[in-house]
């Protein structure tokens, strides 16, 4: 086996190394922190040269990752769930300021109750900021498209910031083999970061961030961010073949799964579409066409790839780590949204809400959603969304509701 | 020992080049907008301002700046932060030698007393221990001013705001004393920390001129006083500075390396004549004077002089 | 449906007169909407507000693209062109300034299709109140007796609005009387309510992608607020009475804007293209060497380039 054994947070730290970056301000959370750790080692030691600041607040190290940024260098910088809604604000900001730096979210699920594991409402909460999102399944994808995300993120066609998400837990502790790509072939990957309108210096004074009066102005400029996000598509194919080009793995905005005569397919993202992957290689064993699409790309969204992949099937079930209270699965919207206009839409479109706060979807879980995608592709009726929740957990949680009143009476 | 000048010793020694332009949309007889004309020309030119969200936001609007220098507009939470974020890029970028030293610049953050008080503080907490060298110009006009004075925690005792207005139960308008945000920055031993008032404009260009010998967090408190947001008339700005400073209620002062020293020693004019000049304290003397209200003030003022002779 | 456009500066109580017409109407029994447009210039800087008034429910929001009357509280607002006082007037506008000059007069300098009534709201806040400032509840009364609303309901109008500044009920009383007579006094043209205009279908043109040097709110021009003027916010001009200046600087020290330099005769020379007119100089000039002069259309120094 190449490579070596690695965790999913250390192969983000990795990145950020190879990627050359100059600046890392950084603030500590579950399960993010062993990414600045490392860092924080290879700064001081001198294998990386750039600068790390420990900073007061996720909201206060955003703002320096987007100020740097602003000034010219390349920045790199990590977080987790309420450290990223904390940083939310700024989010937005650095967007608006067009700074392509890359920030890596290791996804945790959010408060309250509060908890340490794993599901997408956190990274999903940024969804409409601005950034970039690439979502990856592995600790290997966690390097490679943090090296991708600043090529795409620096290519003047697009000039935002991107966000690689990794699960926590699953991915981000998670230890599996990881090829370190050689550190001058990432040079020929990687130019040097030389943005045209970023960089303040006594020679060449200007302004950025400036407020705008009236909407003229304001819808112009928001309006150019979605056109750059919807250019990175481009931008993500030609990276992509150029990072296949000179490290050999292939890198698509989605990737099938046993797609090819697949009547089923389930969508996901992220580390437990790998468990998906084993739930539609046993299904296959039975004689089932089922296949997996799993969305890398979340933003610009990749409606062409979602639909081409999708089209003719005779149902498709997403399975969303997140739940948007009052309406579902945010991603079970944007597939919806995106298959309207497909003549060859699949009969039947299921909500699957599973993984909330890291609960863990099991085999037997997969299973009941192909079943039930196949009745309902049968009926030609969706169903959803559908919380996966088991017998055996609802049983467990009643005993700890019992602990939870003790002895007083309260209906 | 009585504090001495050594770079602008007379009114004309002021540099006529401006470098902050007219043509903003700050109000006419803002105080602040004069303190920060005053700081930019000894400032000069190479400059980044950090800007927090404030009145001084619509100073660079779209497409228009009156800065010769540049400009990022961050946070009303995190300007510090974005100062830092600027200057350690320019440090990095210029020992790689992909930036010539003489491209560096100063970083200044600009922030209201809203973002300096309180919703920045642990932004500028953070800075300062982690001793970024950076100015920090307050613009301090006691209230939310750019939302249409509000309370903030820079708001003096008795001042009326549109949060903060005077009822039966409180007679006074604003109950809270105003935070003293100096001794919080002198806690941090920052290299220098100065007040300052426009209306004094030697005291505050040699304070900008000592200042550029520090390395490290250096703030300035502005007094910037407001017609909008204190009710008086734009004309008397400069009065109601120099009776604010004359009062004693703004004492001038710096502190380096936190010992401080009082710049000019007011002779103490009674209050009641800085009070007077404001419709935001009308009420302590109309419909009905509030004695107690002004005795408090003055009290309050007589005790910060008491511990200055000490 | 009759709307009206109120422009001001700053401070000078456009809002509030857009509010006392909308309560005015709303008295009488009327379907009646006001609003205001925030933006983020501050007190002397161009304003505007809106009051619509009909008998049915109204359907419209916001600006008020083709008003039926518009009052302009500053007469020099309408050489402002970010004012944008004259847009969508015609033939049947009518059109309401704040000027000392006659309708005929006034209508002499300026080039629009309105129907011109005019009235000195700042002489007569000047003599009545004693000082200039807000002329809210004249501005208002005047709107009601061009709409046609009843003097009572502007009178109760004027204290429900006046009311919310905290203003002492004798001032509130005075500024009753004052707008009354103001009522009284403007020569009525009449509002007519525009008939509804067939619309085109806007032509649309979606942007498309720019690089980010121009495609992010960025300015890369050095100091360039100069371009946007600021001198018509000023009611009052500072003047240099040159005899009595000794050249002692201080009001090129405490001016804000930096719209005073000093000549080398040490001489105060004024940027009117940018001067708001604070009166700060005017204020601290130890020789009353500057003085204060009324802003006065047609007569002004300060135009819009």
């Amino acid at each position: 086996m190449e490579g070596e054994m690695m965790t999913g947070n250390l192969a983000a730290a990795w990145g950020a190394r190879l990627a050359g970056v100059d600046y890392v301000p950084a603030f500590p959370i579950t399960p993010q922190t062993e990414i600045v750790e490392a860092l924080a080692k290879w700064c001081e030691n001198g294998a990386m040269a750039a600068r790390f600041v420990t900073m007061d607040s996720e909201h206060s190290m955003m703002t320096a990752a987007g100020a740097a940024a602003a000034t010219g260098a390349r920045v790199f910088t990590a977080t987790s769930s309420q450290g990223l809604l904390y940083a939310i604000e700024v989010l937005y900001s650095i967007s608006g300021w067009r700074v392509p730096l890359v920030l890596v979210n290791v996804s945790r699920a959010l408060a309250a109750p509060i908890t340490l594991e794993p599901d997408h409402n956190d990274v999903l909460a940024s969804r409409d900021c601005g950034f970039l999102q690439i979502h990856a399944e592995t600790c290997q994808e966690v390097l490679d498209s943090i090296l991708m995300a600043y090529r795409i993120a620096e290519d003047e066609r697009v000039m935002l910031p991107v966000i690689v998400n990794l699960d926590g837990f699953y991915l981000s502790f998670t230890r599996e083999p990881v090829i370190i790509p050689d550190p001058e072939q990432v040079k020929l990957f990687l130019p040097p970061f030389r943005p045209a309108h970023l960089g303040f210096k006594a020679s060449a004074p200007h302004a950025l961030g400036v407020a705008v009066l009236g909407g003229t102005p304001y819808s112009y400029f928001r309006h150019q961010m979605h056109l750059a996000a919807m250019n990175a598509l481009d931008v993500h194919r030609e990276a992509a073949a150029a990072f296949e080009q000179l490290f050999g793995r292939p890198y698509d905005v989605v990737e099938g799964y046993r797609l090819e005569d697949a009547e089923d397919v389930l969508v996901m993202t992220n580390a437990f579409a790998s468990k998906g992957k084993g739930a539609v290689d046993v299904a296959r064993a039975e004689g089932k066409r089922v296949g997996l699409l799993r969305l890398r790309m979340i933003r610009p969204w990749p409606a062409d790839a979602i639909c081409h992949a999708l089209q003719g099937r005779r149902a498709v079930a997403v399975l969303d780590q997140n739940l948007s209270p009052g309406q579902g699965g945010i991603l079970f919207q944007e597939i919806a949204a995106c298959l309207y206009h497909e003549a060859l839409r699949p009969r039947a479109l299921c909500s699957f809400i599973g993984g909330l706060g890291g609960k863990n979807i099991s085999e037997g879980e997969l299973r009941a959603i192909f079943e039930q995608t196949a009745e309902a592709g049968i009926r030609g009726k969706g169903i959803g969304p559908v919380l996966l929740y088991t017998e055996a957990e609802h049983r467990e949680m009643v005993q700890l509701q019992v602990l939870a009143a003790g002895s007083r009476a309260e209906s | 020992m009585t504090w001495q000048r050594e770079t602008f010793k007379k009114i004309k020694q002021i540099p006529r080049e401006e470098h902050v332009l007219p043509g903003t949309a700050l109000c006419a007889g803002c105080g602040g907008l004069e303190a920060l004309r005053l700081a930019a020309k000894v400032l000069g030119d190479d400059v980044v301002y950090v800007n927090a969200a404030g009145c001084f936001t619509m100073l660079a609007a779209y497409p228009f700046t009156p800065f010769k220098g540049s400009w990022l507009y961050t946070t009303m939470g995190s300007a510090p932060a974005g100062a830092q974020g600027v200057r350690d890029a320019l440090d990095v970028l210029i020992a790689k030698g992909r930036l010539p030293k003489e491209e560096d610049l100063k970083v200044v953050v600009l922030g209201g007393d809203g973002s300096t008080y309180d919703m920045a503080l642990s932004s500028t907490s953070g800075a300062i221990t982690r001793k970024l060298d950076f100015y920090y110009f307050c613009y301090d006009n006691e209230a939310y001013g750019n939302t249409g004075a509000q309370l903030s925690p820079a708001t003096p005792y008795g001042a009326r705001t549109t949060t903060s207005p005077c009822s039966l139960q409180h007679p006074s308008g604003t109950t809270q004393e105003k935070k003293d945000i100096f001794e919080i920055w002198r806690a941090h031993k920052p290299p220098y920390i100065a007040t300052v008032a426009p209306r004094y404009p030697l005291d505050l260009e040699e304070k900008f001129a000592r200042a550029a010998k520090f390395t490290g967090p250096k703030l300035f408190l502005a007094l910037s006083a407001c017609p909008t947001g204190w009710l008086y008339d734009p004309g008397e700005t400069p009065e109601v500075a120099k009776l604010a400073v004359e009062t004693g209620l703004w004492p001038l002062k710096e502190a380096i390396n936190g010992e401080v020293t009082h710049t000019y020693i007011p002779k103490r004019k009674p209050v009641e004549e800085y009070l007077k000049l404001q419709g935001r304290f009308r009420h302590l003397f109309e419909p009905t004077r509030q004695d107690d209200a002004i005795r408090h003030i003055q009290a309050r003022v007589d005790e910060y002089w008491q511990q200055v002779k000490g | 449906m009759q709307a009206v456009r109120f422009h001001g500066r700053g401070g000078q109580g456009a809002k509030t007169a857009s509010r006392i017409l909308g309560t005015a109407a709303f008295l009488e029994g009327y379907q009646a909407q006001d609003s205001p447009i925030y933006g983020a210039e501050r007190r002397g800087a161009p304003v505007a507000a809106f009051t619509r008034i009909a008998k049915e429910p109204i359907r419209e929001r916001g600006l008020i693209a083709r008003p039926d009357l518009v009052v302009i509280a500053d007469a020099s607002l309408i050489d402002d062109p970010a004012a944008r006082v004259l847009d969508g007037i015609d033939e049947r506008t009518a059109v309401f300034v704040n000027s000392s000059l006659t309708a005929e007069q006034l209508g002499a300098q300026t080039s629009h299709a309105g129907r011109l009534t005019t009235l000195d709201l700042t002489d007569i806040a000047l003599q009545q109140f004693g000082k200039r400032g807000a002329i809210s509840a004249l501005l208002g009364a005047v709107a009601g007796r061009l709409v046609g609303l009843r003097r009572e309901s502007i009178h109760e109008a004027i204290a429900r609005e006046l009311a919310d500044f905290g203003l002492a009920a004798p001032v509130i009383e005075r500024n009753q009387t004052v707008a009354l007579q103001c009522y009284d006094a403007v020569r009525t043209v009449s509002v007519v309510a525009g008939a509804p205009q067939p619309i085109a279908p806007a032509q649309l043109q979606v942007p498309t992608y720019e690089p980010p040097t121009r495609g992010t709110a960025r300015i890369s021009a050095a100091a360039n607020s100069v371009l946007r003027e600021t001198g018509g916010w000023r009611t009052f001009r500072p003047v240099l009475v040159p005899d009595k200046c000794n050249g002692c600087w201080l009001c090129f020290a405490y001016c804000p804007d930096g719209v005073i330099s000093m000549n080398k005769d040490d001489r105060p020379v004024i940027d009117y293209d940018h001067c708001k007119g604070c009166q700060i100089c005017v204020h601290e000039c130890p020789t009353e060497a500057l003085v204060a002069e009324r802003e006065k259309e047609g007569a002004v120094a300060w135009k819009a380039k």
